[in-house]
């Protein structure tokens, strides 16, 4: 069955038998009365009362995010004595003070004085795992994004921590002149041009209406569209089976424009990051989302 | 001991609508691993939801089904205050119950 | 292409607290320097912009002058190179499985992947066959495309060179220097050109 091009929005099930078990699903909603389709597929029923599978699934996944066993985990390894020095996470200061973290992620990158530097989420949760558990850094560098093998500790805790920012909006602030710096870097680089491909950021995310294959491309020149790019990650990634965070996010865009591997936690991802946060202010937050 | 599940059970008329979020890892035993080894299979065989202690659905699973399966399940003749337990057993044993309360929608 | 209009939003906190376009790019372009620490020269050289990348990254529209943009055309028509055999027009059948095959030169842990040949790319961003749904919509689509043209000795060369260095044709077009930046070959290319051109090819086919 040929996907619907206009619909492409939808995580691509890693098993066709999760498409196949979706679609029994809405055979016996089919089957059953309309009360009962209408619980879970309502808004997958087409005009001719047929049911779109791939709706069916995109909406549970909406429902019932994966991502949610991320945040779960991610509040268990927030608060376990961890790390040679065997301590929690609940003195790290995300900006509103040590272990507050209600509407934290709303304001990051920000800047922090006790490391001089404009940092995002995850560079801030490494420093934290460096400074007071005693982490090193390059140990959970390495670590960093999840394999099929292993599950990154990182990913977990950026999912828990921006989780509780939700409901509320980016609300990225440029007082100091730092914030200011990376902000106008970040809108530097978001057009910079380079690589085998020739591709800046906006190439790709400059336009209307545009998808790559069945893809379709956030139009990044959009207030609305990158409020909507903002408010989503962390998100669930369906073709990684896991969470992703704007830093792997961003690895990933590097590497589609055939660029080398980006440095995790690079100024380079921070300045983008506030560039993107910034242009989304506004935008309520709903951690993890969901993406292809 | 596996990771609990998240289940929401929300009742709309006489029907409760039941989401199941499981984790694990329903490794298909095709897979290998960075070290090019096979990744032994782990799934789980079989899962059981009751209804206020009376089964309402039972399933045997097979490795096809993708890792962290989410699930739904809706049953008639609902109200709210009814109990939810969703039980699943793998195959290497390994087993988890979880249990929730049905809320009003 | 839409710009960004966010400056309204800058103006409220006082433009002149920003650094400046010059400080943005020294700032941006020392970021750049440092974000692929420990990879091969090789590979960090992709980051590094030519002059006409670098003329083809100004921020908002109209910024680009006629002298800049007759500049990237002189050097993107300079680029260009031809096959040895002198033949522009390949076997379509090729270029098909090339248009629809978009692997090559991207890098993951410091090395470049491992494929018999780079895919053309083409179909990310345009349509081919009118039947294949499985294509992007970032370039114009190229259904029909020999059959609107014809395959005259112009249109084949026209073909050929679009495709070797697009920005000979549009400065700073969003298509990719696809020979200039050695990611096809000129044997390659002559395989899509025929993909493209060849009335048999699904592409003309109604």
């Amino acid at each position: 069955m040929r996907p619907d091009f206009k619909s492409s929005r939808h995580p691509r099930p890693r098993s066709l038998l999760r498409i196949r078990a979706l679609r029994a699903v809405a055979q016996r909603a089919r089957a059953a009365t309309t009360v009962a389709c209408a619980v879970a597929c309502g808004a997958a029923l087409a005009q001719d009362g047929k049911v779109d599978p791939l709706a069916v699934g995109r909406q549970l996944l909406a429902e019932d995010n994966p991502g949610e066993l991320w945040v779960q985990r991610g509040e268990k390894l927030f608060h376990a004595k961890r790390g040679p020095r065997q301590l929690s996470l609940e003195q790290c200061d995300f900006g509103l003070g040590p272990g507050k973290l209600t509407g934290a992620f709303a304001r990051l990158p920000r800047y922090f004085p006790d490391t001089g530097k404009v940092q995002d989420l995850e560079s801030r949760l490494l420093t934290c795992m460096v400074e007071l558990q005693g982490y090193a850094r390059a140990d959970i560098v390495k670590g960093a994004f999840s394999t099929l093998d292993h599950d990154s500790d990182m990913e977990a805790l950026a999912s828990f921590v921006a989780s509780r920012s939700n409901g509320m909006s980016m609300n990225v602030q440029l007082d100091h002149e730092k914030e200011r710096e990376m902000y106008k870097a970040g809108e530097y680089l978001f057009h910079r041009r380079s690589g085998p491909t020739d591709f800046a950021c906006v190439t790709c995310h400059g336009d209307e209406g545009k998808r790559i294959r069945l893809q379709e491309l956030p139009n990044m020149t959009d207030r609305k569209q990158i409020q909507a790019v903002v408010s989503g990650w962390p998100a669930y990634r369906g073709t990684q089976s896991t969470v992703r965070t704007m830093q792997h996010r961003l690895y990933d865009c590097n590497w589609q424009m055939r660029l080398p591997d980006l440095d995790f936690a690079s100024d380079m991802s921070i300045a983008l990051t506030t560039y993107l946060n910034y242009s989304g202010n506004g935008a309520v937050i709903q951690a993890p989302g969901v993406r292809r | 001991m596996a990771e609990p599940m998240k289940i929401r059970a929300t009742v709309k008329g006489d029907v409760a609508d039941i989401r199941v979020l499981i984790a694990h890892p329903m490794e298909t035993g095709q897979r290998r691993d960075a070290k090019g080894e096979l990744v032994p299979q782990h799934f789980i065989q079989s899962i059981v939801v009751t209804y206020n202690g009376k089964t309402v659905y039972t399933g045997q699973w097979s490795q096809a089904v993708s890792r962290n399966p989410v699930f739904a399940v809706r049953v008639r003749g609902a109200k709210a205050g009814d109990k939810v337990s969703v039980t699943w057993v793998d195959n290497k044993g390994d087993r988890r119950t979880d249990e929730k309360t049905v809320d009003a929608a | 292409m839409a710009w960004l209009t966010f400056a309204p939003a800058l103006g409220v906190l006082g433009c002149a607290a920003f650094p400046d376009e010059q400080a943005a790019r020294v700032a941006g372009e020392s970021m750049v320097a440092q974000a692929y620490p420990g990879m091969p020269e090789v590979l960090t050289r992709r980051a590094v912009q030519d002059p006409p990348q670098r003329i083809c990254s100004k921020i908002g529209p109209g910024k680009i002058t006629q002298e800049e943009a007759a500049e990237v055309i002189r050097l993107s028509r300079a680029s260009i190179k031809y096959p040895a055999s002198g033949k522009l027009v390949g076997d379509w059948k090729t270029g098909a499985a090339l248009a629809y095959s978009g692997v090559g030169t991207r890098v993951r842990d410091g090395k470049v992947e491992k494929v018999k040949e780079n895919g053309a790319l083409c179909s990310n961003c345009h349509m081919l066959d009118p039947r294949e749904v499985n294509a992007g919509n970032l370039g114009p689509s190229l259904a029909g495309y020999g059959s609107q043209r014809g395959s005259t000795d112009a249109v084949t060369q026209y073909t050929y060179e679009r495709i070797y260095n697009a920005w000979a044709f549009v400065p700073c077009s969003n298509m990719p220097r696809l020979g200039a930046n050695g990611h096809l070959t000129p044997e390659q290319i002559a395989h899509v050109v025929a993909y493209l051109i060849d009335p048999q090819s699904p592409v003309n086919r109604k």
